[in-house]
């Protein structure tokens, strides 16, 4: 026989875990589908964006995929990535054994509303998506927005968003926009241009084809938008015969490689441009910022840069 | 009879030495078309006076100096380099098909190239240069000991074959390395398809040494080389020492095309192309044919180029890809001429 508190206490746990088990776990994600699980997912792999996003919310991943080797991926740069397997380290490519050796609930990566596709292309996901639903947030026209869904993401896997370490990225991060927003309107005639520097062009960014962009431009950033192709395009390929066609007072450039600065130095008509001859240059977080704390390093090195240009360089 | 032979001989001299001056003039006049020929339109004025008066505060100046230029300059002297390159290895392999890349002196640059980025780490086309060169002769070391296994020795058609056959091995090193190192294969890309863009001054003034050296060198073998035409056996009872010619000869090639690898990447057909165009014009003798090629080759590599400067707007196609699209129907053609197949 046993005896009743015993019997008792075994019911309860029963109820409990039935609850538990009970309790389904939903998500609408960016695609505009709703993943549904029967329990909130443990095992989690990650594109590296998705990583960078939800690493300093508190939900570590057990496996990372990432588009470049994992020293060159920007995103990831600064977390610690200890214990997490890296499980791709070229775009489009995933180990499909140690993804199903990780046993995940769930891949978590970006949905990316022009190609209709997740994080990785297609490849990736006909690999991973028979071993768990694939979710996530939409990038969009604002990294700050897309910042804001992986903390709703983050909170809905069970992370306290309040810990002290978290609210202190998020305070830091509202100061350097403060600063940012402060800059950039003690400056009003100052523009900026956002570019990529080829050894065979220089490639100019459309605004809205990178998300930050946008954000800087709603912040009060004047920026040089540049036509593009076909609409979808990202750039204006401009030839380093004709680097002059805008005259910006900054020039922002994309550091997702140290080689593109170095690249932009060795071509003999760079300094055509006025702001490179000045050495109002500074960096473009170009497409890789996911989290608080990264953006709020970016905008510092950006104010800093706004504070000391000369906003009348160029009419 | 004797008066008339060395009349005729002397007037065919003079014809051809008047070609090699009209080959001069349509060289100077295509280097001017570019010089004015790029992604901005410049007036040709602007042209006149950024050459005779250079104004370094005007836009306009400063991209004829600093980018059409040294561009132009490289495509001038890789070309020559190519042509006799081409002219020396077909020469002295006595193979129509002989050509820096068919040959896998191209192939063995690149391999070079990239294992000097992917292993060591270099960046600089100063040192770029040496291992192109280490490459090339290694490559052409390798063929030409893989061609000579065997009873008959280093025939044509054995040459032809063996470079094949290591150049598809050294592409398969090749690729297999830009494969699993994304790094490299950002450093290589821009260089291997061949091209001209985007080559300072530095690279010409750099890789122009040995291209004077070779040709030099290349324009001396042109006596081995009629000897050699005639067959190892005339050759030989003509009191030639023939490992010796092919020794100078082959040293020319690999001095001429690692330096053009070296500058502008892997060209292909330019090298086989243009000798036989020039062959055809001067005959057999290769005092003639070397002149030639070396006038010919930039020609045809600055009209590759400046088509492709214009025929994809706003963007560039690569000379590389240009001479490839050229040259690939022409190596149709010469396969199926018998005539050529049998110098």
């Amino acid at each position: 026989m046993l005896s009743r508190p015993f019997t008792l206490a075994a019911l309860a746990l029963l109820a409990l875990s039935g609850v538990a088990h009970a309790e389904p776990w939903s998500y609408s994600d960016g695609s505009g589908k709703t993943v549904t699980l029967d329990a909130p997912p443990q095992r989690i792999i990650a594109s590296q964006d998705a990583a960078a996003g939800l690493i300093p919310l508190g939900i570590r991943p057990v496996g990372i995929y990432a588009d470049s080797a994992i020293a060159d991926a920007k995103a990831l740069q600064g977390l610690d990535l200890s214990g997490i397997e890296i499980i791709g380290q070229s775009w489009g490519e995933v180990d499909i054994e140690k993804a199903a050796a990780l046993a995940p609930d769930l891949i978590i990566a970006e949905f990316w509303p022009l190609e209709t596709t997740w994080s990785g292309g297609n490849d990736v996901v006909t690999a991973l998506s028979p071993i768990a639903p694939i979710t996530g947030p939409k990038q969009g026209d604002s990294i700050l927005t897309l910042i804001e869904d992986y903390e709703a993401l983050a909170k809905a896997l069970g992370s306290d968003l309040d810990q002290p370490h978290i609210a202190a990225d998020k305070t830091k991060f509202e100061a350097s926009l403060a600063a940012f927003k402060a800059a950039v309107a003690a400056k009003p005639n100052l523009t900026a241009m956002a570019v990529w520097p080829g050894k065979d062009a220089l490639y100019v960014a459309a605004v809205p084809g990178a998300s930050e962009l946008m954000d800087f431009r709603s912040w009060g950033l004047d920026l040089v938008d540049p036509p593009v192709d076909d609409g979808r395009g990202y750039w204006e390929v401009l030839s380093w015969e004709n680097v002059d066609k805008y005259q910006p007072d900054l020039i922002l450039v994309d550091n997702r490689s140290e080689a593109s600065m170095a690249t932009a130095l060795a071509q003999p008509t760079w300094t055509l441009l006025k702001a490179a001859e000045a050495g109002q240059v500074a960096d473009w977080p170009a497409f890789w910022v996911r989290n608080y704390a990264a953006y709020a390093g970016a905008l510092d090195n950006l104010t800093t840069a706004i504070d000391k240009a000369d906003q009348d360089l160029t009419p | 009879m004797q008066a008339s032979a060395d009349e005729t001989r002397a007037s065919r001299a003079a014809g051809l030495g008047l070609g090699l001056v009209l080959l001069g003039l349509a060289l100077l006049a295509i280097v001017f078309l570019s010089m004015a020929t790029g992604a901005r339109p410049i007036p040709l004025e602007a042209v006149w006076s950024a050459l005779a008066a250079f104004d370094p505060t005007a836009t306009e100046h400063r991209i004829i100096w600093d980018l059409r230029l040294p561009r132009t300059l490289v495509g001038v002297i890789v070309g020559a380099a190519l042509g006799l390159s081409g002219a020396v290895l077909q020469g002295a392999t006595r193979n129509p098909l002989a050509d820096p890349s068919i040959l896998g002196i191209n192939a063995g640059a690149s391999l070079f190239v990239v294992l000097g980025i992917s292993v060591f780490g270099i960046s600089q086309l100063s040192q770029y240069v040496w291992l192109a060169f280490i490459g090339a002769g290694t490559a052409m070391l390798g063929v030409y000991a893989v061609a000579s296994l065997g009873r008959e020795g280093a025939t044509p058609i054995k040459l032809a074959l063996a470079g094949a056959a290591m150049t598809a091995i050294m592409l398969a090193v090749i690729n297999a390395i830009l494969l699993t190192s994304p790094r490299t294969l950002d450093e290589v890309r821009f260089w291997q398809v061949g091209s001209l863009a985007g080559r300072s001054m530095d690279i010409a003034l750099q890789v122009s040494p040995f291209i004077a050296v070779g040709a030099v060198l290349a324009l001396m073998s042109a006596r081995l080389l009629d000897g050699l035409s005639m067959g190892d056996d005339v050759a030989r009872a003509l009191g030639q020492r023939i490992g010796f010619s092919r020794a100078l000869a082959g040293l020319a090639a690999v001095i001429l095309a690692g330096a053009a690898v070296a500058a502008a990447g892997p060209i292909a057909f330019v090298g086989l192309t243009v000798p036989h165009v020039a062959r055809a014009i001067t005959g057999p003798g290769y005092r003639w044919i070397l002149p030639y090629s070396m006038l010919m080759a930039p020609i045809l590599l600055l009209g590759a180029d400046i088509i492709g400067r214009v025929i994809a707007p706003p963007g560039e196609v690569q000379v590389g890809i240009v001479t490839a699209f050229l040259g690939a129907p022409f190596f149709i053609a010469l396969v199926r001429r018998r005539k050529l197949a049998a110098l």
